[in-house]
């Protein structure tokens, strides 16, 4: 079992930035509760392989508002994992050439949700 | 009343099995369609639910993932293609397909990341990327079958992305019926311009450029 906490601080310490994150979702501290130490370590490794740039984001050529930004001055990266059959996703918001702001983590509901916000259509199952 | 869409396309063995689980959910309109279907072997049952309900729907069947699906979702490309080839549990609601250039856009820019990404994995946007691709290009839905047997077509990624270079840019200039289309490529060229560090941005950098080109040779 993961301890909520000591996952925010291990993010924190690999992006290594000024700017705070934010580690939003609903039911986000009771999902990282759920993680196997695996596939915890994947998601580090993931974050790494974020940090260079080895992962592609999606940009969206939105000029909407997303809270303090427009949106296509956001990059979003996408990490699926699956924990006890049910399927979830992180989406790791950074700003472009700047900082990480968000790290959601959710269900399909809440992953929906963020996406309506950020402009990209509804995914299709 | 089960209702079976192309049953010349479903194994007969799995249509009894296919109604019993469809009649464990509490809604009118659910169909089960994909590989169970139509493949020995198989890896879920998928089951779409079309309700405006947010309770939680299981089944005891360990291998059912269940999806719901809006009402404003019955107009997708996406419906279209999964209620063709299906067993329902009632006569399915027909609604005229509206899909747009737009659209496909959204689906080519969510794709391209997820190929680069993904490897070998076949995505939700692959599927979606490829969908529409035929779609445009042949005026055809596919049915899941018929989807499935498209994209092991592709050994990998790199002719997934040879595919999308080399039909994309013909079937966006053949569609093209407004001129802000070409004013809409320029714009996103210009959002991909400062992230070609990015292999996506490269790509969808190079895509849209190949695409103004087609407007301006004709």
């Amino acid at each position: 079992m993961v301890d909520p906490e000591q996952f925010k601080s291990k993010i924190r310490e690999l992006i290594y930035q000024d700017h705070e994150i934010e580690f939003l979702g609903k039911n986000f501290d009771k999902i990282v509760g759920l993680l196997t130490d695996i596939k915890t370590e994947k998601i580090y490794q993931w974050i790494q392989k974020v940090l260079e740039e080895e992962i592609q984001p999606i940009l969206i050529g939105s000029k909407r508002l997303y809270k303090d930004w427009t949106i296509n001055q956001l990059l979003i990266f996408r990490y699926p994992l699956n924990v006890n059959n049910t399927e979830y996703r992180i989406m790791f918001v950074k700003i472009k050439n700047s900082f990480y702001v968000e790290f959601h983590l959710g269900d399909h509901n809440y992953y929906d949700s963020v996406r309506k916000q950020l402009d990209l259509k509804k995914t299709q199952h | 009343m089960t209702v079976i869409y192309t049953p010349e396309k479903i194994i007969k063995e799995r249509i009894k099995q296919a109604e019993d689980i469809l009649q464990e959910i509490p809604v009118k309109n659910c169909f089960i369609t994909g590989s169970f279907l139509h493949k020995q072997n198989y890896k879920d049952i998928d089951v779409f639910v079309i309700t405006r309900t947010k309770k939680k729907i299981e089944v005891k069947k360990r291998k059912v993932k269940i999806a719901k699906i809006d009402f404003n979702d019955l107009y997708s490309l996406f419906y279209h293609s999964v209620s063709k080839n299906c067993v329902s549990k009632n006569i399915l609601p027909q609604r005229q397909l509206k899909v747009t250039l737009a659209d496909y856009w959204h689906v080519i820019n969510e794709a391209v990341p997820s190929v680069l990404n993904k490897g070998t994995k076949i995505s939700k946007e692959i599927r979606s990327l490829i969908l529409y691709t035929e779609y445009f290009k042949t005026g055809q839905v596919l049915d899941t079958t018929q989807l499935d047997q498209k994209i092991n077509q592709f050994k990998d990624h790199h002719k997934i992305l040879e595919y999308v270079e080399k039909e994309i840019p013909l079937i966006i200039c053949k569609n093209r019926k407004r001129s802000y289309l070409k004013r809409f490529f320029y714009t996103q060229a210009g959002h991909y311009k400062e992230l070609i560090s990015y292999r996506a941005q490269k790509f969808l950098y190079d895509l849209t450029h190949l695409i103004a080109r087609g407007f301006v040779d004709g």
